[in-house]
């Protein structure tokens, strides 16, 4: 009886050991926006550059995590199922032929939050934990 | 090095030409300032005309940047970037040669060669502001010439006039058809390189022009339209060792594209009125001259090209889902002139990936029809012969199945092998270079290439 109390809770204890290691991106967008929700496409369309106003018209200036940041991978996993070889891929087409850009590439996590607390029409993604009031979460990915 | 006469001929008195005209202007202007200079000079003359925009454009702009960061208005940020491909072809079949498509004079036979998609491209993008930026690509492949000489092939400012209307003027790719504009970054593609029977004939790669971009977002989805305009600076090559000058060759066309997730559905049509003829009596000459020089058109004017316009119309649909991607194409050339047939494409590619590795399956298939070819105004014996073989040059009818995949080895590099396996009737020769008696229209085509961005 007891060993069918002990493999779930190992089970579970491994789960939450592995659970800081994956990264929960959440999108967020400056305080001072009057942006409250995006869906998945907005925020698609704003990342991927197809089109990139808010629902009421502002400017929307998308920021990403550098490089090396497993939460980038982990968001456009999240967002489109495609990994960054994908994502690489896509904005070579559009920076070779001379069309949109990709979103600015921060140096740090902290960079990312530093120009979206500067910039009103700014969205980003960002860890959970790393919310305070500046931010304001317009969509979960799941 | 043509001088301004060269276009004085040109219509202007329809009013789809009039928005033109400005272009046309900036276009003689660039012309008659580079007049008897080399190649080069005249794309010097170019880029500092780009330039020349940039600054125009800056200024107008500048009460908009104000709101922006202070900092980016001071110096233009200048970003690098590369493309390019290292790539190995040879054919079982030495009766023709199989080309990438119909910009390469000659390609590839049963040995190993590295000219049909070997490339290199690099990219300068020179932001002026948020909303301003100007871009100069410069590629070295092997084309018209049979040289790998570099060409200049982007120089154009870009102004954002707001996240969704955007308009670009100078050196621009043309869009015929979708993805039609980035066929040379194999790492952006995921088969080795663009079907030849969809885009094999497609010889227009840029203009010296503008184009419009504008965005809407309609029933839940985006709506996307881009109208273009131009003249074209480039060459094609015509039979062995003759090229068909297409300069100020004018081009115009548009798109309406659709996107919503996954989906994104085009409509294109575009469309070229050709500025000079076909070297048609230097191809007779190496063919032996079987007109004794008499030039091939005074037989027979309705065979005249230059003001006739080739029209270019396609759908394409594209499924991208994850590790799914699923492409559809179809287009219908139509030619004003009867000295090329009017042709029909389509092709659907299929490719998932498994974690790095993307196998893709295609099949692809162009087919020509024939039409009645023009009478000679004097009888000359044998010129019906002559003018057949100079339309059947253009004729196609063949299937292409490929199998393919490519290997994302590390970060922006791709490594890709493939199959095509052609299957066509011996009349079937457009796409091929150098067609042998023994050609019966099959032929297969192995490819291996290294795509890298940097």
């Amino acid at each position: 009886m007891r060993r069918f109390i002990t493999l779930p809770l190992l089970f579970l204890a491994l789960l939450n050991y592995a659970a800081p290691a994956m990264a929960e991106p959440v999108v967020v967008v400056n305080a001072r926006s009057s942006v409250t929700q995006l869906s998945q496409d907005e925020v698609v369309n704003i990342f991927l550059g197809r089109y990139r106003r808010f629902p009421g018209g502002g400017a929307a200036t998308p920021i990403d995590q550098p490089e090396g940041n497993p939460l980038r991978a982990e968001f456009y996993r999240k967002l489109v199922n495609k990994d960054l070889d994908q994502i690489n891929a896509y904005w070579s087409r559009l920076i070779f032929s001379g069309k949109t850009l990709p979103p600015k590439s921060a140096e740090n996590a902290a960079e990312v939050l530093r120009l979206l607390s500067a910039n009103p029409g700014g969205i980003a993604y960002i860890e959970r934990n790393l919310l305070d009031s500046r931010f304001r979460i317009v969509m979960e990915l799941r | 090095m043509k001088t301004t006469r060269d276009y004085s001929h040109m219509p202007v008195q329809s009013p789809a030409c009039r928005p033109y005209q400005p272009l046309l202007n900036l276009h003689l202007l660039i012309k008659s300032a580079a007049g008897g200079l080399p190649l080069s000079s005249s794309l010097a003359v170019l880029c500092l005309a780009v330039l020349c925009l940039a600054v125009l454009c800056l200024t107008a702009s500048s009460p908009l940047r104000a709101d922006d960061n202070p900092s980016n208005a001071v110096k233009p940020a200048v970003s690098w970037h590369g493309f390019g491909t290292l790539g190995l072809t040879r054919t079982d079949n030495d009766n023709a040669e199989f080309v990438r498509d119909l910009s390469q004079p000659s390609g590839a036979g049963k040995s190993w060669t590295a000219k049909i998609d070997s490339l290199l491209g690099i990219q300068a993008n020179i932001d002026f502001s948020p909303n301003t930026e100007a871009v100069v690509q410069v590629v070295s492949r092997f084309h018209a010439d049979g040289s790998h000489d570099p060409e200049l092939t982007w120089a154009f400012l870009r102004h954002d006039f707001s996240p969704d209307f955007s308009l670009r003027a100078g050196r621009l790719g043309t869009e015929f058809y979708m993805l039609g504009d980035s066929r040379l970054v194999g790492y952006s593609n995921l088969a080795l390189r663009p079907p030849p029977d969809f885009y094999g004939s497609l010889v227009f790669s840029y203009i010296d022009g503008l184009d419009v971009s504008t965005t809407l977002p309609v029933a839940g989805g985006l709506l996307r339209g881009k109208l273009f305009g131009g003249l074209s600076p480039e060459d094609t090559p015509y039979g062995p060792g003759t090229t068909w000058n297409q300069h100020g060759s004018l081009l115009v066309g548009g798109y309406l594209d659709f996107l919503d997730g996954a989906w994104q559905v085009r409509l294109s049509h575009a469309q070229v009125r050709f500025n000079h003829e076909a070297p048609t009596d230097e191809f007779l000459r190496l063919l032996g001259d079987p007109l004794s020089g008499t030039p091939y058109l005074s037989l027979i004017p309705d065979m005249a090209i230059a003001d006739h316009w080739a029209r270019f119309s396609s759908l394409g649909v594209v499924y991208d889902q994850g590790p799914l991607n699923i492409q559809f194409m179809l287009n219908q050339i139509k030619q004003d002139s009867p000295a090329y047939s009017d042709s029909k494409a389509g092709y659907v590619q299929v490719a998932y990936r498994f974690r790095s590795v993307t196998p893709y399956l295609g099949i692809s298939r162009s087919l020509t029809s024939r039409e009645p070819l023009p009478n000679s105004i004097i009888p000359v014996p044998g010129l019906d012969s002559i003018t057949e073989s100079l339309v059947s040059q253009s004729y196609l009818d063949q299937h292409t199945y490929t199998l393919g995949g490519r290997w994302d080895v590390h970060k922006n590099m791709a490594l890709k092998a493939q199959v095509d396996w052609v299957r066509g009737t011996p009349a079937s020769l457009f796409l091929f270079k150098n067609p042998q008696p023994g050609w019966d229209g099959d032929m297969t085509v192995f490819s291996l290439a290294l795509d890298f961005v940097f």
